[in-house]
């Protein structure tokens, strides 16, 4: 497939004598947001934990663009356009709104010898991004992520992700904790995120979530996927329960 | 308006409160014995703080990066031992005797920052362990006995710890190294990126990981800076009192925490301030030497800084959940 973004082809991962994932194929098409559901230890955190760097399969391959690469850390993985958005933000609550959406890829002033933050720069792209992922409140980017609320920490995550030009973000349980008015901002994110060439991998217990947003729904089951090509259009949300839990296999043999 | 939210602020500092409370102190020093402000004696007090105040700069960094060395005092003890003996037995010159024992700092602070991270041992029982080996060397290879040190009047000691007058002052060199360093390190906490790391380390590690921050070697070069400092620190101090003693250090490493905690550092890490441990190391040394200078038995001193541990503590606490729930 010419528009194919990303394939990871038969990745296998044990942790000691559990396989983790059998034989996953998955792959993402640009533009294209894709829903990863399965039940808990479905192996879909492993999955995806793989594909950003955070571990590495014990066989299996990863392809970007067509081309077979490497991911041996995070860094890896952001710098070929992955970005992970993992359900607790991973960020570093003592650090301010901007200090943490350019850690690790701090601009620096010149001469770059003094190793001195550009933190005109740092503050001036937070705000601006801030009102991007739709804060309207008047928070300073100076302020300690200990001070925002759950909604607005994830939107500083996805604030990162944006800023950096991902060409896929792994969204892993978004919504959790969220309030109502802060779900809905992170599934407009994500319309608008396609809207604007970016690839999703969105992962979440809430079905109902899932089903407003994405273009097809993979489904993982005890380490394996079980399906891949389901149209959320043309499925009911009880369809796609019974093949998370498994019922669908007896049906389709009685 | 803007002067209320500039004073706001100034109060919200985490500095402030060590800030009142170094104020009262000399305060109540001075009216009690006025002594306490004279050249002499604040020649006295320069001359001994910048020791452990140095040792206390490198402390910070590595306690904002979420860990601590208790092997400084040990480092502090073992660093002149090793220049002396390379001087003194006349293996090589005093200058390469100094390299050598900068480089066995370094070397100390690598194995302290590796085993760390890389074992994952916490830090508390490396460098527990470290303290030990290194003071157990330095009596080993000094027999227990002090290192003579009157003998070299070089340019290197001249400019380590060289004395001036300034005015009615007596000044130690160790002063200004002091001074320079707080500068560097406060720069490099506050204003570069590597202060952005170290306290991306300290604060979540995992986090930090993940967006590329190389976490391991951060704290490694921390360790190995911390150990450095203090290896430089007892050399000063050797040069200074005219005796490399291999006992030279002991139980300075809690005193430093103290020092560092007192000016506002979370022991959590995450947070640090280079000012915070400015005033705290002031904090300490002026309480040192002002109880004794009002006549308050030497021997009390310990329940004066206890004391202030813990008012510190329950201060910092305190402003810290006004702070959340203020938001």
């Amino acid at each position: 497939m010419a528009d194919e973004l990303v394939r990871m082809e038969r990745i296998n991962k044990f942790f000691g004598h559990v396989q983790a994932l059998n034989d996953v194929t998955l792959s993402v098409r640009k533009n294209e947001i894709v829903g990863l559901l399965g039940d808990n230890g479905a192996g879909k955190s492993t999955l995806i934990k793989i594909l950003s760097g955070a571990l590495r399969p014990d066989s299996g391959e990863i392809y970007i663009h067509g081309a077979k690469v490497k991911m041996r850390n995070a860094t890896d993985a952001i710098t070929r356009g992955i970005e992970t958005i993992y359900q607790d933000s991973a960020l570093v609550t003592q650090l301010s709104i901007a200090r943490n959406l350019f850690l690790g890829r701090e601009p620096l002033k010149a001469p770059r010898w003094f190793n001195r933050l550009d933190q005109r720069a740092m503050n001036g792209a937070a705000r601006q991004l801030l009102k991007k992922v739709g804060i309207t409140k008047d928070i300073p980017p100076t302020t300690p992520i200990s001070a925002l609320s759950g909604g607005e920490r994830q939107a500083v995550a996805i604030a990162r992700a944006m800023h950096f030009e991902s060409e896929l973000i792994i969204l892993d349980e978004p919504t959790n904790n969220l309030g109502v008015e802060e779900t809905q901002g992170v599934l407009r994110f994500v319309r608008s995120a396609r809207d604007s060439g970016h690839s999703c991998i969105f992962i979440a217990h809430n079905i109902y979530h899932v089903f407003q947003v994405v273009n097809r729904i993979v489904v993982m089951r005890r380490g394996k996927k079980v399906a891949d090509d389901i149209d959320p259009k043309q499925t009911t949300i009880e369809g796609v329960e019974r093949i998370i839990t498994g019922m669908s296999l007896v049906e389709q043999k009685g | 308006m803007r002067l209320t939210h500039l004073l706001q602020r100034l109060v919200s500092a985490p500095e402030f409160g060590p800030f009142v409370l170094l104020a009262a102190e000399i305060l109540v020093f001075t009216v009690r014995t006025p002594v306490f402000l004279s050249a002499s004696n604040i020649s006295n007090v320069l001359a001994f703080t910048p020791e452990l105040g140095m040792i206390s700069l490198g402390m910070t960094l590595l306690m904002t990066a979420g860990e601590f060395d208790l092997s400084v005092g040990s480092v502090f003890g073992f660093a002149p031992i090793i220049m002396w003996t390379v001087y003194n037995t006349h293996t090589a010159s005093l200058e390469t005797g100094f390299l050598i024992a900068m480089v066995l700092a370094a070397l100390i602070g690598f194995i302290n920052g590796w085993m760390v991270t890389r074992l994952k041992i916490p830090s508390f029982l490396v460098t527990l362990g470290m303290l030990l080996v290194v003071r157990g060397v330095a009596l080993y290879i000094t027999d227990g006995f002090p290192q003579r040190t009157w003998s070299a009047n070089s340019v290197l000691t001249n400019l380590i710890v060289g004395e001036f007058s300034l005015g009615t002052l007596r000044i130690h060199a160790s002063v200004l190294w002091f001074v320079l360093f707080a500068a560097i390190l406060g720069y490099v906490l506050t204003q570069s990126k590597a202060g952005n790391w170290i306290q991306a380390a300290g604060g979540n590690a995992d986090a930090a990981r993940a967006r590329g921050v190389r976490v391991t070697q951060t704290k490694i070069l921390l360790f190995i800076l911390t150990a450095v400092i203090s290896g430089y620190a007892g050399i000063t101090s050797s040069i200074r009192v005219s005796a490399a003693n291999p006992n030279s250090g002991t139980s300075y490493e809690l005193e430093v925490i103290a020092m560092v905690v007192i000016g506002g550092t979370a022991l959590t890490g995450g947070r640090g301030t280079i000012i915070g441990t400015v005033i705290g190391v002031l904090i300490l040394r002026m309480m040192r030497n002002g109880i004794v200078l009002v006549g308050v038995p030497g021997l009390a001193y310990n329940i004066f800084i206890g004391a202030i541990i813990l008012g510190m503590m329950a201060l910092h606490s305190w402003l810290e959940r006004r702070h959340r729930a203020g938001t």
